[in-house]
């Protein structure tokens, strides 16, 4: 039911954003940084798919979970197969808004805090989030860019305890992405 | 108790071979080469594309994950910052083109040239999913430079 009411809202975002000013991107970059007591980790990702109705506000993105590189090959295969089960729960989504349109100027080049509020899915569980972030506008593309926290524990990610130390309980992440208008 | 400190001895070499055995083989296992791994599945990229958008891949089959060698007529080629994407379009959607995007190796960067839109090439790389508007494939290497 969840996962039909999350399609509902990415459709109808969707279809708004046809509507109006669009800008896209396929190869946003979404990093994660788990700073846990005994390791560090990080993962990187360039094949996400992020579209910004300038218009409404309508902020949305999706990524594929597989598509996340680590730097050791066993932390990438623990992070697919035990923790987020990426063959069950393929993509991780954002269905959200700005909701401080009217203080960014996307037609004047320059550089505007954003609040952005939304829906966060991933490992089949969706969570309200509200963040800060930026849009760097340019002339012939926008880049926006948010550093936000998330909980494992919230989206039911749980922790085998022979790891424990090595994973941090909060994931720091890092959405930037280069959304170039669609013609 | 020599013989003793002989087991002692045994079983600290075993210790030691088999926490480099861990540390080097299971910890810092490498990650797969693609470039040289053999194809799981060969077929063409509008079957391949297909069997995703339709959710209809055959019985048995699973691409996810799995190394692919797909051949077909690349419609563009993307740069996007140190990314080179070739693209297979087959269908216009809310993102635009949708079809498969392959992410080449940067070590096969220098063979781009060679790929031509509207001209039938051969790729291979890992297949990462259907993202609902397109299908990844990653680490891509050209076969028929």
């Amino acid at each position: 039911m969840k996962k039909l009411i999350l399609l509902f809202i990415i459709l109808t975002t969707a279809s708004q954003l046809t509507m109006a000013q669009r800008y896209l991107t396929k190869n946003g970059h979404i990093k994660f940084y788990s700073d846990g007591p005994l390791e560090k980790i990080e993962a990187h990702n360039n094949q996400v798919n992020a579209a910004l109705d300038t218009k409404t506000g309508g902020f949305v993105f999706k990524v594929l979970m597989k598509s996340f590189v680590f730097e050791k090959a066993l932390m990438q295969e623990h992070f697919n197969e035990n923790y987020v089960e990426s063959d069950k729960f393929p993509n991780a989504t954002f269905a959200g808004k700005v909701t401080n349109l009217q203080d960014i100027n996307f037609d004047k080049p320059g550089s505007y805090e954003a609040t952005v509020v939304g829906k966060l899915t991933i490992h089949g569980v969706t969570k309200d989030i509200s963040t800060q972030g930026s849009f760097d506008v340019k002339e012939d593309h926008v880049q926006g860019k948010s550093v936000f926290m998330i909980k494992l524990a919230d989206y039911d990610i749980s922790i085998p305890g022979a790891v424990t130390g090595k994973i941090a309980e909060e994931i720091e992440i890092t959405v930037d992405t280069k959304l170039e208008s669609l013609k | 108790m020599k013989k003793f400190k002989l087991w002692l001895l045994i079983l600290l070499a075993a210790g030691l071979l088999g926490g480099t055995y861990v540390w080097f083989f299971v910890y810092n296992k490498p990650h797969r080469n693609i470039e040289t791994a053999s194809p799981d599945y060969i077929l063409s990229a509008e079957s391949f594309y297909t069997h995703y958008s339709n959710k209809s891949t055959p019985e048995g089959e699973n691409y996810d994950g799995a190394v692919l060698q797909i051949s077909g007529i690349p419609t563009s080629i993307e740069t996007v910052d140190s990314l080179r994407i070739v693209v297979f379009a087959f269908t216009e959607g809310v993102f635009g083109d949708e079809g498969i995007r392959c992410t080449l190796l940067p070590s096969h960067h220098q063979y781009l040239k060679s790929i031509v839109p509207g001209r039938p090439v051969t790729l291979k790389g890992l297949c990462s999913g259907y993202n609902g508007t397109d299908v990844i494939l990653e680490q891509c290497s050209i076969i028929n430079e």
